[in-house]
């Protein structure tokens, strides 16, 4: 039962995003919709609603929208890849059983877990995008004064909500690796999920809760996430280079494990 | 290659090469040692009763299972070894569907295609040649989920064939089919073997391991039983002509025990009653003069199907 380390093919790695993208280049408009939508209730809520009663300047000296607005980037490219590499990854390995002729093809099952990958982080960055852009323009339109995005660093955000994506659909490709009925997915998002997006300095900075609040948020990754796209938006400060060296090592580490368990799955 | 060319007359070409293949899924054995050589441009079956092991064996080859034991050779290439080589050279048809529901009927082969890395010029080409070989042409749009049953299953045999493969791999492609679209089927796969291509398939229709292969062998309980051509089978195994007595239980045991004297083997498959002779007539004349009450009585020659019966102790009708 020791089976060798196998590495994925960039090539095959390639063509199981690419049928990814042919399927999504079809029906996008449909599918982005509602995680376009969802984070601007987020705003509109918390951000408009909430924040009026928070005092102005109350945290680190911008509105409380301005606050939240990047950390929501973050959490949505979260959800995106969480979602992909939950419930969709699963559709096709269990019930549409998409895997099983693909790795009878030249492109093997690791390659297949590395493509889910590398599509959830590009489903990811595209709603991100998306958002991004629209954060701009309703910043730079309804407040000049204190703009959503502040920063040209925010060009980085799409590549890097790519890398976020592929950090949790290593996390959501995992669990789905391990279980075998669709329902387990309440615990995923019930105990990683949501308390990943509740605790991670997306709408109060956990930095002032007392310890072991903050030193465990570092060691969560929607914490380093948030940081780097916070930053990114605002103008970055060198200290974001360990948030980002955080998210890289976490998920290359992590990165193996689905591949084996996959593998194991696909292949008797 | 020498210990074949030794071999003279039969040196022909083998172009896969199973010795003593084994898989077991946990403690469970399906495959048990398993040897079989097949040769280039042949088309060879593999029969047998419900979990004998043909899946298994299939999926050896085809890379969807990995041996637990012995040597298996593909197109020359070790599978363990050269997974990727191996899988680049052969077609395959699963005994379960599946094809991509999220992709419509043309889709599922360009897309299938690119998983061989094929240029999309010829993708397309082929594409269009096997929609019309499997005589799905005017399906091409169509969304997999509206075919039916039968027409998923060329469509699953057009997309093995989408690389161009020197192997194809078919496990129970007839399965499902009525008997126009299983003719076709055969047609199409003897078209196949003239161009030359290699032919694996398994089966549950006598008549169709008849009809096709070349060589064929019966898989038990994850063994080899017997292989042999279709004709060497029946010759090897069971007499040239076969009595059908149908009865009711009663006489059946009478009747058994009146045929077993001359008949060279008895069998017996639910309500009937198959007596394997040399000498028909004069079987028949005996029956009849013992007045035991037969409702119905058969007389054909002996086929695969009997041959099956005679060794796994199952009959196909059940
Ligand atoms: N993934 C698996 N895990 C455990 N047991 C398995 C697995 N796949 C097959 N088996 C068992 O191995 C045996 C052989 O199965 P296989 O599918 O090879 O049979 P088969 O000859 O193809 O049968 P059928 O004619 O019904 O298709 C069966 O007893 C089956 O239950
Ligand atoms: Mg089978």
């Amino acid at each position: 039962m020791n089976a060798p380390l196998r590495l994925p093919s960039p090539r095959g790695t390639f063509r199981v995003w690419q049928r990814n993208m042919t399927i999504f280049r079809k029906y996008w408009k449909t599918i982005m919709f509602p995680n376009f939508v969802e984070p601007l209730l987020y705003l509109a809520a918390l951000g408009l609603g909430l924040g009026a009663f928070i005092q102005e300047g109350g945290i680190n000296g911008g509105t409380y929208v301005q606050y939240i607005a990047p950390g929501l980037l973050a959490s949505n490219a979260m959800f995106a890849a969480s979602f992909e590499s939950t419930f969709n990854t699963f559709v096709k390995l269990k019930i549409d059983r998409i895997y099983d002729a693909i790795v009878t093809t030249p492109v093997n099952a690791e390659d297949v877990v590395a493509g889910e990958y590398l599509w959830a982080g590009t489903r990811a960055a595209l709603y991100g995008t998306g958002f991004l852009g629209v954060l701009a323009v309703l910043g730079f339109t309804f407040s000049p004064e204190a703009p959503l995005i502040s920063s040209p660093w925010a060009l980085l955000i799409p590549p890097m909500l790519l890398l976020i994506g592929v950090m949790f659909s290593v996390m959501g490709t995992l669990f789905t690796s391990l279980i075998q009925r669709i329902d387990l997915y309440a615990y995923y998002f019930t105990l990683v999920v949501t308390p990943l997006f509740l605790f991670s300095g997306i709408f109060f900075p956990v930095e002032n809760f007392p310890a072991p609040v903050p030193q465990i948020a570092w060691f969560t990754p929607l914490y380093h996430a948030v940081n780097v796209c916070r930053e990114l938006a605002t103008g970055p400060s060198p200290i974001v280079l360990v948030d980002i060296a955080w998210i890289l090592a976490f998920t290359l580490i992590l990165a193996l494990l689905p591949i084996r368990f996959m593998r194991r799955r696909l292949i008797s | 290659m020498s210990t074949e060319q030794k071999r003279g007359v039969r040196a022909r070409e083998s172009t896969l090469v199973a010795r003593d293949l084994r898989k077991s899924y946990g403690e469970f054995h399906a495959v048990r040692g398993v040897d079989f050589e097949v040769y280039r441009g042949e088309c060879f079956g593999f029969l047998g009763p419900n979990g004998a092991g043909k899946t298994s064996t299939m999926k050896m080859i085809y890379g969807a299972a990995v041996p637990t034991g012995g040597h298996l050779k593909v197109a020359g290439l070790d599978v363990t070894r050269h997974e990727r080589d191996v899988k680049r050279r052969i077609g395959v048809v699963p005994q379960e569907n599946n094809l991509d529901d999220d992709l419509e009927v043309k889709e599922n082969l360009l897309v299938y295609g690119r998983y061989f890395d094929l240029p999309k010029k010829v993708i397309l080409r082929r594409a269009e040649e096997l929609l019309d070989f499997v005589q799905l042409t005017d399906k091409a749009d169509a969304q997999v989920e509206q075919l039916s049953g039968g027409m998923k299953r060329r469509l699953l045999i057009a997309r093995a064939l989408i690389n161009d493969p020197e192997i194809v791999v078919l496990d129970e492609p007839t399965t499902g089919l009525d008997p126009q679209a299983r003719h076709l089927v055969w047609e199409r796969l003897r078209e196949l073997a003239k161009e030359g291509k290699t032919l694996i398939l398994t089966t549950h229709y006598m008549e169709e391991a008849a009809q096709l292969c070349d060589r064929l062998v019966i898989m038990e309980g994850g063994r080899i039983v017997s292989q042999g051509s279709p004709g060497q089978l029946i010759d090897e195994h069971v007499s040239p002509q076969v009595l059908e007595f149908r009865s009711r239980d009663g006489s059946l045991e009478k009747l058994w025990a009146l045929v077993e004297a001359d008949a060279d083997a008895v069998e017996r498959s639910g309500e009937v009653l198959l007596a394997y002779t040399s000498d028909a007539d004069e079987l028949l004349e005996k029956v009849r003069a013992s007045g035991i009450e037969v409702e119905n009585t058969v007389y054909r020659q002996a086929g695969l199907e009997d041959v099956f019966l005679r060794l796994t102790g199952r009959s196909l009708i059940n």
